[in-house]
């Protein structure tokens, strides 16, 4: 179906090469899940493989790329292509065009040259399988995270082509609604469809994908069945994350602040209800954290966990109850007084950085406090996230776990005592991951209180000492894990 | 969160409405607060523009734009002040009990009365545009440019402006929470707006352009340069559209009549 020859890829205005000599052939109906670290060339192997760097993308093309036999610069144009392929790109808010989400996917289909009647039924049985029906005349853009990718997904599904490629459909999901996914491609898988996946769940896909590849660095390092590339425990640490023993890290110094006599409590939330207009998204939360927990908040999408998280530096007050932080009602604190107490890092990182270079993005937030020896804490905060070596390159530049280690440095530099983070290992690979997870780990020995928001499970139980399960704006269990 | 210039998914006549309808009443009460310069005529456009949102369920969006009207209404009229003096003068923008410097900058009738036409003119259209925009699905308006053979460049640039304004009010919330969970404190007034900037529009731009790419895409990838498109739920001419036409055109014909005579 798609065959990339030998293929070479340059961005325009850089040097470096993102694809390097590479070939793949995706054979019809087979699936191909493709992973490795960020930054490794699989945005820009989805974008080959669809052929739209052929005919959008400037830059040094090498090789050939032929779709169903045909060289994809003899299609004519893109709307040609997308007669036959289908594609998800990972940002999921870029692709919503309209305002309610059946018109979204309605008009991936009304192009199709289908009747009326057809085009109804399509539509019918897109909303069905995607689970969509309640969202129908929602506004795309006020969805969630992990519900605009299933819109994103239903309107390319929505095209009815036999190839998809997918950057990354699953990254904002939680652990169900990614289940829902991996059914719904299942079932496109038997009835024939070929699918090209760029996945960091692996564990999730496994019954269907039939090759596995790892691309490090613009190439193929690895290519094969799962069973025989998953044998190499280098590949492993790379395609499944584990985070086994990172618990064990500093067994020994949890141990001796837990016999502490009852430190009184750093957050504790009384009663806190929070509306969004007429929509209630807290419900009387109660909740104490003490200093040095390291609390993982879990649940569904749209479970209120972020908004609960946002009350702990006011930028949300609550509408009833109150948020005491470090023994303060936060109602009394301004949010640049909470800053220095409270340190939140969203889940999407590029939403800070502005600066021109890695240190002045991490300056930023020192001078806004009014700190003044920056220089020293700018590169202990760089060198705790390994990211020394970036001290002077364009915050843009890095790579996607590059520039989420860069957005804890830029937080953990201001030295708070609380460090909230919000999906901290989205889009990241099995080592970026763990990577992350450690430095957390660490700064949680050095005394920090942390609060991470995830939907994997696994990161909750082998990292965090205490999960807080979420739903439908309460909590639902709270309960410590290990030898706790 | 209120969006601002996002369609409203509700239930009322002027959503009824077939979008050609609309874009004619656009053109009419454009036209009409433009070429008119008498202030009691724009007022009694901005009541009529006011009664139709509220029957159409809409006034509530419709309001929210006041604040704004109201913001720019003492912009303008300050600036007709200072740059357009004619009239009678009816005191000092620096009032002349102030030695030195005092007497200055004369408030005058024909300033504040062009100024006055100028804050309704605006108000008028920003009005009329916005039912039009928070009453029609983008896909309608897309299908209407068509239509009225626009071409499908212009009618793809369109949808976009019009799909970016509540992105880049959503992000920019987005990126101002980051920047404030940072300590970002850049203060009030003029200078804090100014230090302001950097850390809210740097990271508003950059990823507006990475998402400007992915929508042209996806817009590409959907068949929208086909120009085959499956005639599906679309507005048929009805009687409530003749009826509006009707009342649209004697509009029309009663304001040149009112111009013929000279009473506007």
């Amino acid at each position: 179906m798609i065959k990339l020859e030998n293929i070479s890829y340059t961005y325009p205005h850089t040097v470096q090469k993102a694809l390097h000599h590479l070939s793949l052939s995706l054979k019809k109906g087979s699936c191909v899940m493709v992973t490795g670290p960020s930054g490794a060339g699989k945005t820009t192997l989805c974008l080959a493989a669809s052929g739209i760097l052929h005919h959008e993308y400037g830059g040094k093309k090498e090789g050939l790329v032929t779709v169903d036999a045909i060289d994809v610069k003899d299609y004519p144009d893109l709307t040609a292509l997308a007669q036959k392929i289908g594609i998800v790109f990972d940002d999921p808010e870029a692709q919503m065009i309209f305002t309610t989400v059946e018109e979204e996917i309605l008009s991936a289909i009304e192009h199709r040259g289908l009747d009326v009647a057809a085009t109804e039924e399509r539509l019918a049985s897109i909303i069905a399988t995607t689970y969509l029906d309640e969202l129908r005349n929602r506004s795309p853009h006020n969805l969630s995270g992990g519900q605009k990718q299933r819109v994103a997904l239903a309107a390319t599904l929505a095209l009815g082509n036999d190839i998809l490629i997918l950057d990354e459909p699953t990254s904002e999901l939680d652990e169900h609604a990614t289940k829902r996914i991996v059914a719904i491609l299942k079932d496109l898988k038997v009835k024939g469809k070929t699918i090209l996946l760029v996945e960091h769940k692996y564990v999730h896909f496994k019954e269907m994908v039939d090759t596995l590849i790892v691309m490090e660095e613009g190439q193929i390092s690895a290519i094969g069945r799962p069973d025989v590339l998953l044998a190499d425990d280098r590949l492993k640490k790379i395609v499944i994350a584990d985070f086994s023993g990172i618990r064990n890290l500093l067994e020994k110094t949890s141990a001796s602040t837990k016999s502490d006599v009852a430190p009184s409590p750093i957050i504790k939330v009384r009663e806190l209800s929070y509306a969004y207009g007429d929509i209630l998204a807290l419900d009387t939360i109660s909740l104490t954290i003490q200093p040095g927990e390291f609390v993982a908040l879990v649940g569904e999408n749209g479970s209120g966990k972020t908004t609960l998280v946002k009350h702990f530096n006011r930028l949300l007050t609550p509408t009833r109850g109150d948020v005491i932080v470090n023994g303060k009602n936060t109602r009394e604190c301004s949010i640049t007084d909470l800053a220095r107490h409270v340190g939140l890092v969203f889940q999407n990182p590029d939403h800070m950085f502005f600066a021109d270079t890695v240190k002045e993005e991490v300056e930023f937030g020192l001078k806004n406090l009014g700190i003044t020896d920056g220089e020293k804490k700018i590169d202990a905060a760089l060198s705790e996230v390994g990211l020394e070596h970036t001290r002077d390159l364009y915050p843009r530049w890095l790579s996607r776990g590059e520039r989420q280690r860069l957005a804890i440095a830029c937080v953990i530099a201001m030295q708070p005592a609380i460090i909230v983070l919000d999906e901290p290992t989205t889009g990241l690979d099995g080592n970026e991951a763990r990577l992350v997870l450690e430095i957390l780990k660490k700064l949680q020995q050095k005394g920090h209180t942390i609060i991470i928001i995830t939907h994997n499970r696994d990161i909750a139980i082998n990292c965090a000492d205490r999960i807080i399960t979420m739903e439908k704006g309460m909590i639902v269990s709270d309960s410590y894990t290990g030898g706790n | 969160m209120a969006e601002i210039l996002a369609y409203v998914h509700k239930d009322g006549f002027f959503h009824r409405l077939h979008p050609f309808t609309k874009i004619a009443f656009i053109l009419l009460f454009g036209l009409m607060s433009i070429l008119s310069t008498n202030l009691l005529f724009l007022i009694v456009l901005v009541i009529v523009i006011l009664i139709i949102a509220y029957c159409a369920n809409l006034s509530t969006e419709v309001m929210q734009q006041f604040k704004l009207i109201a913001v720019m209404s003492v912009i303008l009229i300050g600036l007709t002040i200072i740059t357009m003096p004619s009239g009678e003068t009816i005191g000092y923008l620096i009032p002349s009990f102030i030695p030195v410097i005092g007497g200055h900058l004369p408030i005058t009738t024909g300033a504040i009365d062009f100024g006055l036409v100028l804050t309704l003119r605006f108000m008028v259209l920003i009005c009329v545009f916005q039912l039009f925009v928070i009453s029609t699905q983008p896909r309608d308006i897309v299908h209407t440019m068509e239509r009225m053979k626009i071409p499908v460049d212009y009618t793809l640039m369109f949808l976009i402006a019009l799909r970016f304004i509540p992105t880049l009010q959503i992000e920019g919330k987005r990126i101002h929470e980051a920047q404030l969970a940072r300590g970002y404190n850049p203060g009030t007034g003029i200078l804090g707006k100014v230090r302001s900037v950097a850390p809210i529009v740097i990271p508003l731009v950059s990823n507006a352009l990475a998402r400007a790419t992915v929508l042209g895409l996806t817009i590409d990838i959907r068949g929208y340069r086909t120009r085959t498109r499956t005639r599906i739920r679309e507005f048929a001419f009805q009687t409530r559209d003749y009826s509006m036409f009707i009342v649209l055109i004697a509009a029309g014909c009663g304001y040149v009549a009112l111009i013929a005579k000279q009473i506007l």
